[in-house]
């Protein structure tokens, strides 16, 4: 097979921690093969002298967090056959959305930057890349998972349909048989999020903080329920379960809340 | 050259999305801007009304590379806020952590994000071909970091295993053997990489004074920590001063929140650290010290790939040196909070330079925090080194390769844009 025919993928950051690309990078036992598999036109982290054209596949990490951003994000969708959102930034918004809809963006953009300030692009409250487009898969987490990320990236390639993985966090804390830490009162959203980790965190005995976004089988009230009965109340519970579910949690939260 | 703005954007293999643009009147360099292209996060304003706790699991997702550092950082600035002390054991094993940071960052920056330019390549898997071996081994260096990184910090990236106190859960010995067995063979590569570097020609065109600043480690050895910052004109200062050493300040055209000491712009980094207290260091990395120093060292920001590369041996011996010591001993444990109101600075040297949280808790929340990066701190000395490089080969008439020129210059400093992306551009009118 030679260049042309590979599949055009363009890897890109808009505002996030670079944290999805960086496990692209850090995927040492894969990355060669990637790069011989696929024909990577734009991964401006990796590379110098990226090819902007036409795209078979485009992953793109990070929130929409300034007007260029808007723009770019259109731009990219215009060229991409399929545009993939990468990370929990561009899924969700990122811990950067834990407030998005307050009405107090205004109040707090003002308390870090000061008045008067004209910004060089116009900065916008963070959203998900399908505030403004529209997307084709998802590759949650914060970062997203190097098991995840190369099936999908492999199926895509191969032009097969990545398959969904609709299990909450438990589903792998359970495979990997650890002591359930709501068992002990810990403020654990495992059965709330989105499980791909593998259960990092609850591996080590730390509660799940909920980076992967929400679970949309979870049951929410009954969850909120359960951590109220650990003593804590509906603001300090729902403060934390914002963290990191973007904007998109709180419908569940509304929903679920009641 | 005639009249003209030069703009390098994207900005290439960096951390986050940035650009330089240069502007050139009558054959002199008019305007430089290293520009912050993503949006503002206010993270300072997302932990206000957080748990110490809250913070530590949202703090590192400003950077993934240094996603540790930050995590380091929080726990020293929170952990002197609310009265905990660690043990020496917990604190082997931070140090332990943050040797595996040093090696992922440093290995990324020099094999793949700034080695290329010097080779001529667009990337270092298109340097493969040629330097086969190179890359591989730099594979293997960078997964070991990573490995370390996976061990202490519960995930490659943004993992939540360290905890005010200490970790949650602990390597076993075995692991530890393992790290130590591996650290052992890779010291061979990191010594053959000082070689490597030793016999790359490094241009002069930017050379220029310019100010270092780091923090002093405790004690007579290298180190990346400190509740001491050391400057190059011989002060110390500690690091709760840290606002009237670094000033930040506003420029009416360009950037808002700038960093300089002493009304002059700084480098931090590995070139800062193995400039100020390098004379510190032992072994295999002295010898590498002894072999790549020298007085351009002072005025030339390329070097920083060099100082990255002792800084590699360095940390490979530590690792060694840091696991015999966990092994023979106290068993670590979790230390807990004295107090749940007071204030605390913390500061650790991320791979790219000096990084400082602090916090402000009050009743158990954070009432206040400030985070002052090391991307922030040298963006000022980036566009002067830019500018005088710049006027030389315009000067020169030496202009075939300036944009080239231009990033290798901002790449050695390894900036990190999602970091500093907090201080975003802005333009007064």
């Amino acid at each position: 097979m030679t260049s042309t025919e590979k599949p055009k993928i363009g890897i890109y950051g808009f505002t996030g921690c670079a944290g999805d690309q960086l496990l692209i990078i850090h995927t040492e036992d894969e990355i060669l093969n990637l790069f011989g598999a696929a024909n990577i036109q734009s991964f401006v982290m990796a590379s110098s002298n990226p090819t902007e054209d036409e795209l078979d596949v485009a992953f793109v990490e990070g929130s929409v967090s300034t007007k260029e951003e808007i723009e770019h994000l259109h731009e990219i969708r215009k060229r991409a056959k399929i545009l993939v959102a990468m990370g929990n930034c561009a899924t969700n918004g990122g811990p950067q959305a834990m407030y998005t809809d307050d009405g107090k963006y205004e109040e707090r953009l003002k308390r870090v930057y000061g008045e008067g300030v004209k910004f060089v692009t116009d900065p916008v409250e963070a959203k998900p890349l399908d505030a403004y487009v529209n997307v084709d898969y998802y590759l949650p987490g914060c970062p997203i998972s190097q098991p995840q990320t190369f099936a999908l990236i492999s199926r895509l390639i191969h032009g097969a349909a990545p398959e969904p993985y609709p299990h909450p966090v438990c589903h792998e804390c359970k495979l990997n048989e650890n002591r359930c830490l709501l068992l002990d009162n810990k403020f654990c959203i495992g059965p709330i999020t989105l499980g791909g980790c593998g259960s990092a965190c609850p591996n080590h005995g730390v509660p799940c903080v909920g980076c992967w976004g929400p679970n949309p089988d979870g049951n929410f009230s009954q969850h909120l329920k359960l951590l109220e009965s650990f003593g804590l109340t509906r603001d300090e519970i729902l403060r934390r379960i914002r963290g990191f579910g973007g904007s998109k949690i709180i419908k569940y939260l509304i929903d679920g809340g009641n | 050259m005639a009249d003209e703005n030069i703009s390098i954007e994207p900005l290439a293999r960096v951390e986050g999305h940035g650009g330089i643009r240069v502007e050139i009147k009558d054959n002199k360099i008019s305007d430089v801007e290293v520009r912050i292209l993503e949006g503002p996060r206010l993270f300072e304003e997302l932990v206000v009304g957080k748990t110490p706790q809250e913070d530590l699991s949202i703090v590192p997702r400003i950077c993934a590379i240094c996603n540790l550092s930050h995590k380091y950082a929080a726990l020293r600035g929170l952990e002197k806020a609310v009265g905990v002390s660690i043990d020496d054991t917990t604190h082997l094993y931070r140090e332990l952590m943050h040797h595996g940071e040093m090696i992922e960052s440093h290995s990324l920056h020099i094999y793949f994000l700034a080695l290329p330019d010097f080779l001529g390549y667009d990337n270092a898997i298109a340097m493969a071909e040629e330097y086969g071996d190179t890359v591989v081994m730099a594979l293997q260096m960078k997964k070991f970091g990573n490995k370390i990184m996976r061990m202490m910090g519960g995930r490659m990236i943004h993992g939540e295993n360290p905890v005010i106190g200490g970790f949650s859960k602990l390597p076993s010995e075995d692991m530890l053997r393992e790290i130590k067995e591996e650290a052992t063979e890779l010291l061979d590569f990191a010594v053959a990489t000082i070689d490597l570097l030793g016999t790359l020609k490094i241009p002069d065109h930017m050379e220029r004074d310019t100010q270092f600043l780091c923090c002093k480690p405790p004690g007579e050895d290298y180190g990346y920590y400190g509740d001491l910052l050391i400057t190059s004109d011989g002060q110390e200062h500690p690091v709760e001063s840290y606002k009237s050493v670094i000033r930040e300040r506003v420029v009416s055209h360009s950037f808002a929140k700038r960093s300089m000491y002493n009304d002059r712009p700084f480098t931090v980094g590995a070139l800062a650290r193995v400039l100020l207290i390098g004379e510190r260091l032992k072994g295999k990395a002295k010898e590498a010290y002894d072999k790549l120093v020298n007085e351009r060292w002072n005025r030339n920001p390329l070097f920083n790939n060099h100082a990255q590369a002792i800084e590699q041996v360095y940390s490979l011996e530590g690792i060694i040196e840091v696991i015999d010591k966990i092994l023979s001993g106290e068993k670590a444990t979790i230390a807990q909070p004295k107090q749940e109101t007071g204030i605390g600075t913390g500061a650790v040297e991320a791979p790219r330079g000096t990084l400082i949280h602090h916090y402000e808790v009050e009743d158990g929340k954070i009432s206040a925090a400030d985070f002052i990066t090391p991307t922030a701190m040298f963006l000022d000395d980036i566009e002067a080194f830019i500018r005088t490089g710049g006027e030389r080969l315009l000067a020169s008439d030496k202009t075939q390769d300036i944009r080239l020129h231009f990033e290798m210059i901002a790449r050695a400093y390894d900036p990190c844009i999602s970091c500093s992306a907090h201080l975003v551009e802005v333009v007064y009118k």
